[in-house]
């Protein structure tokens, strides 16, 4: 027989019965077993799934330290007892608040502001954290009660220490929990929404070394929440210690420099870019927000220094005559004049077609002045002069090759300061370039704005034979170096560098020089001094008037270097409303150049 | 003609004036009901609207296909689904090549806005070129048993590539129950039988060492409760301690804690049971029963070889899907990969069951 007829109806039909059967008998089995485990066995498995829960819980790492450059520990863990609730286990919420309220001495209000608030948030049978950082006394009543305190448990967790407080706080940042923002941008943030991740400074830079891997522990839990046995433990990883180059002693004796008056300091090895303090000032406790002190926190954000605000980084001021060593740079690469050359300084400056006078520093002026008796004495003549000459053009570019205007990628939160030229003005004022513009910015006034770590990377560069440095906060990461990059900027004569070096030091060593007044023979330093006018003095508003408010004073700015044998460190200080760099903020490099080289 | 003796039309609601009226209303009704309450299962299981909202899209494709299909005369292209396996074969061949870095397996073709299951079509185009292949003389050669039986181990083993043990077993299901309906001798039926006991333990050690691992922790879930028991033993805890009112919608700790893995695909029944308990899981059970019942209706009052054939496959395959997911979930079978059909998560399974629902509803017109 080669094939056969289709089946009839009936055969088929039983084959159709005969192929769902076991899958109908599979059916009913499924059928018993549910019953089974849903009526039968349905108190235990309730019990397992309500009281005796197996829980896969989240262990959290302790973060990363953070070192400074002698290996002494800046920020720390220290371990806090936490109390942590679970709302599923709780039958009165009420009474348990009010009977905890008297365990810890804290107003029910509160607890129960905090309590339902996070209720809302989460599905009860999920805990979370209703205390942070019992002391003792509310520790042993808590552990004393504790079978009258359902679903909660004390458990440990790490609190954030920042030693020298108040002096580091512009370096090393401070916690806080991860915004919904944040967490889109970095996913792996999901893992520590409850927990608290860096928001500033180093804290937040390196916040995916510094906070490590998340562990998992399987754990069963009694009727009342309570840990019975921890089952399994899936270890967390500990974050990475971050060593930094900054030397904390020396960052906490300047910091006390001073004295709360607003100001910056920047401290960096030209050769190395490694930065040895950092201060801004007045700073800010990072433990306040570490440790959740609301009222301090408030106190920070009302002040009206703007504490948190890291002036090192992100504060633009004008740099002030800190810039002409700059100009004459240009103005001998661009063959404008010669070293020796000699100009006429007799206070003012006048441009052809325009009667206003550009005036000096000095009434009637400096004489006769070369470049190093211009810069020595900083007559603004010579540089309105030089920058005449020289045109906003060739002198924008040369100025951007030292780092001005750009961001060094230090800090996220860094100023780029700003670099005029005439597109610039056009776009951001909708004005055409003025001569006088240029004129203005030969002294660093003007629109030029700069913060203080662009201008010490501006004079590394000048020390360390033309090299624009990357500068490096963090020296290593788990014993891993961080490796130096630079950028060599191209000098047309390395002699006009000397020559720029050799009026530095004449600002303090000579008889006229600005800075006279911290020469010290034991340990040569050379520098430059600024004086950034805060507003524009027009001919009728005499300086004497604008003084009287002491906001509108003159910032005071010193860069200085030192030894000058063999420079090894670059100071910048800047103290707003200090009036004089050579009085105010020249002491301040002096002491902190003596301090490094102590050591 | 004659008629078979056993006429369920007459006494179970086929109304034969209304046989030609394009709806099965109690087909339609549970397929919408299960369908939905997937939907809302998979949000509270994996609490992602996107995710839902993804299934309802899937959904209304679905529904569109079912309607488009099941009012078309959907026998008439009979000589195109002879072909319909080639396709099937060359997504199965294809998605090997495929590597999702995930789950270390090559299960779905990545098309950009969505994703295809190759395997999930193939069990749907088998019975159909299957059926076609054997309706198309009027006699049946063992040379045609033959070839689908061929083409029916090259699709299983392809899955088993993958490697997708369920779905290579429902492909398998999928092509030799058409040779069986087509009327294999019984001889032949006893020989297959008598050869697959044989070689189970062949087919063991061919398995992969998690595969084995999951059959063997069948038989003693609780040896190892925090390796592959863990999902056994999570999902008994969830359907159990829901007990016979359940702990209402989106109150499931073991699944809104993640307790149970893959709450929102395969399972997903232990989700129902959680939250619904025995109350929603009868109903549960009630929708796929009567869908069955109705569906193994038409395939028995149908008269045409192909649509007898394919219809009963389809349905068969239907409740496969069903006892198995259920039987795996609550610990009665190892754990494969096998969705519950419209109700678990997964685009390709639910677009295919519901065109699947669309064919039968068109061959049923035919009656």
């Amino acid at each position: 027989m080669k094939g056969k007829e289709f089946l009839t109806d009936q055969s088929i039909l039983r084959r159709i019965f005969l192929f769902l059967f076991p899958f109908l008998i599979l059916l009913i089995f499924a059928f018993l077993q549910i019953l089974n485990l849903m009526v039968f066995q349905a108190d235990k498995f309730k019990t397992q799934a309500d009281s005796n829960r197996i829980l896969k819980e989240k262990v959290f790492p302790p973060r990363g330290l953070i070192l400074d450059t002698n290996d002494e520990i800046i920020v720390n863990n220290f371990i806090r007892q936490d109390l942590v609730v679970t709302p599923n286990f709780i039958e009165d919420y009420s009474e348990y608040l009010s009977f905890l309220s008297n365990l810890v001495e804290i107003e029910e209000s509160m607890l129960e502001q905090i309590f339902y608030k996070k209720l809302a948030e989460i599905k009860s049978f999920q805990s979370f954290t209703m205390l942070r950082d019992l002391n003792d006394e509310q520790l042993a009543k808590v552990k004393l009660n504790f079978k009258d305190l359902p679903g909660t448990e004390i458990i440990p967790s790490f609190s954030r220490n920042v030693t020298f407080g108040e002096s580091s706080g512009s370096v090393t940042g401070y916690l806080g929990f991860a915004s919904k923002k944040d967490i889109l941008l970095d996913p792996n943030l999901k893992n520590f929404n409850d927990q608290q991740v860096g928001l500033l400074g180093i804290e937040k830079e390196f916040d995916e070394e510094l906070r490590g891997t998340v562990g998992y522990r399987y754990s069963e839990k009694d009727v009342k929440g309570i840990v019975q046995d921890v089952l399994s433990i899936e270890p967390s990883i500990k974050g990475k210690n971050i060593k930094l180059s900054i030397d904390i002693e020396l960052q906490d004796k300047l910091y006390k420099e001073f004295k709360g008056r607003k100001g910056a300091l920047i401290a960096i090895e030209p050769d190395t870019g490694f930065i040895r303090a950092l201060i801004s000032s007045p700073s800010y406790n990072p433990n306040f927000f570490n440790n959740f002190k609301t009222e301090e926190i408030t106190l920070l954000l009302q002040n009206n220094n703007s504490p948190l605000f890291n002036r090192a980084i992100s504060g633009q001021y004008p740099p002030a005559s800190t810039l002409k060593p700059f100009i004459g740079l240009v103005a001998l690469e661009e063959d404008v004049i010669s070293w020796q050359e000699k100009i006429l300084d007799e206070g003012e400056f006048f441009v052809e077609g325009d009667n206003r006078p550009y005036t000096g520093w000095k009434e009637g002026g400096h004489g006769e002045v070369n470049m190093e008796k211009a810069i020595a004495e900083s007559s603004d003549v010579y540089f309105y002069n030089i920058a005449y000459d020289l045109t906003v053009n060739s002198i924008t570019p040369f100025l951007k090759k030292f780092g001005f205007g750009k961001s060094s990628d230090l800090f996220i939160n860094e100023s780029q300061g700003i670099l005029p030229d005439k597109k610039w003005k056009l776009g951001q004022k909708g004005e055409f370039w003025f001569k006088g513009d240029t004129i203005n910015m030969g002294i660093g006034q003007g629109y030029i704005l700069a913060t203080p770590l662009q201008i010490a990377l501006a004079y590394s560069a000048l020390i360390n034979g033309g090299k624009l440095i990357s500068p490096r906060i963090v020296q290593s990461i788990d014993g891993e170096e961080i490796e130096l990059v630079s950028e060599q900027i191209k000098i047309k004569n390395i002699k006009n560098l000397d020559y720029i070096k050799e009026s530095l030091i004449s600002v303090v060593e000579s008889s006229t020089g600005t800075a006279k007044n911290i020469y010290d023979p034991k340990l040569r330093i050379a520098g430059k001094t600024g004086t950034a006018q805060v507003k524009s003095i027009l001919e009728d508003n005499k300086y004497q008037e604008i003084r009287e408010n002491v906001l509108l004073r003159d910032h005071a700015l010193f860069v200085g270097y030192g030894p000058v044998e063999d420079p090894s460190i670059v100071v910048v200080a800047i103290v707003e409303n200090g009036e004089s760099g050579s009085l105010v903020a020249a002491p301040i490099v002096q002491k902190a150049i003596n301090l490094y080289e102590q050591e | 003609m004659s008629r078979q003796p056993l006429d369920f039309s007459l006494n179970l609601g086929i109304d034969n004036s209304r046989r030609n009226s394009v709806f099965d209303i109690w087909i339609v009704l549970s397929v919408v009901l299960l369908s939905l309450i997937g939907i809302s299962m998979i949000y509270s299981a994996s609490q992602s609207i996107e995710m839902a909202l993804r299934q309802g899209i899937y959904m209304v494709f679905g529904f569109s296909a079912l309607l488009v299909i099941s009012f078309s005369n959907f026998r008439k292209m009979e000589v195109f689904y002879l072909y319909s396996y080639w396709p099937g074969l060359l997504l199965l061949i294809l998605v090997l090549f495929f590597s999702n870095e995930n789950n270390q397996t090559n299960r779905w073709i990545d098309l950009g806005i969505f994703t295809i299951q190759p395997s999930e079509l193939m069990r749907f185009l088998l019975p159909l070129s299957a059926a076609a292949f054997l309706s198309r003389k009027p006699l049946i050669s063992n040379f045609d048993y033959l070839v689908v039986f061929v083409l029916t181990l090259l699709a299983t083993f392809l899955v088993l590539l993958q490697p997708d043990l369920g779905t290579a077993l429902i492909v398998l299901l999928s092509g030799i129950l058409p040779i069986l309906l087509g009327g294999l001798p019984w001889t032949y039926i006893y020989l297959g039988g008598f050869t697959i006991v044989c070689s189970l333990p062949l087919i063991w050690f061919s398995l992969y060492e998690y595969q084995q691992q999951r059959i063997l922790t069948l038989f003693n879930p609780e040896a190892d409760i925090y390796g592959a028991g863990w999902n056994i033993a999570q999902s008994k805890i969830a359907i159990g301690s829901g007990g016979f009112w359940g702990k209402g919608y989106l109150n499931g700790s073991q699944s809104q804690l993640n307790f149970i893995p893959e709450s929102h695909s395969d399972f997903i029944f232990s989700v129902i049971s959680e939250e619904f308990g025995l109350i929603g899981v009868l109903f549960l059970l009630f929708l796929y029963g009567l869908l069955i019942y109705r569906l193994i209706l038409i395939s028995i009052n149908h008269q045409n070889r192909f649509a007898k054939i394919l219809s009963a496959t389809l349905s068969t395959i239907l409740l496969a899907y069903i006892s198995i997911n259920i039987c795996m979930v609550i610990g009665l079978l190892p754990v494969v990969g096998m969705p519950l059909p419209f109700v678990s998560q997964g685009g390709t399974a639910l677009i295919i069951n519901l065109v699947t629902i669309g064919i039968i509803l068109s061959l049923r017109r035919e009656i």
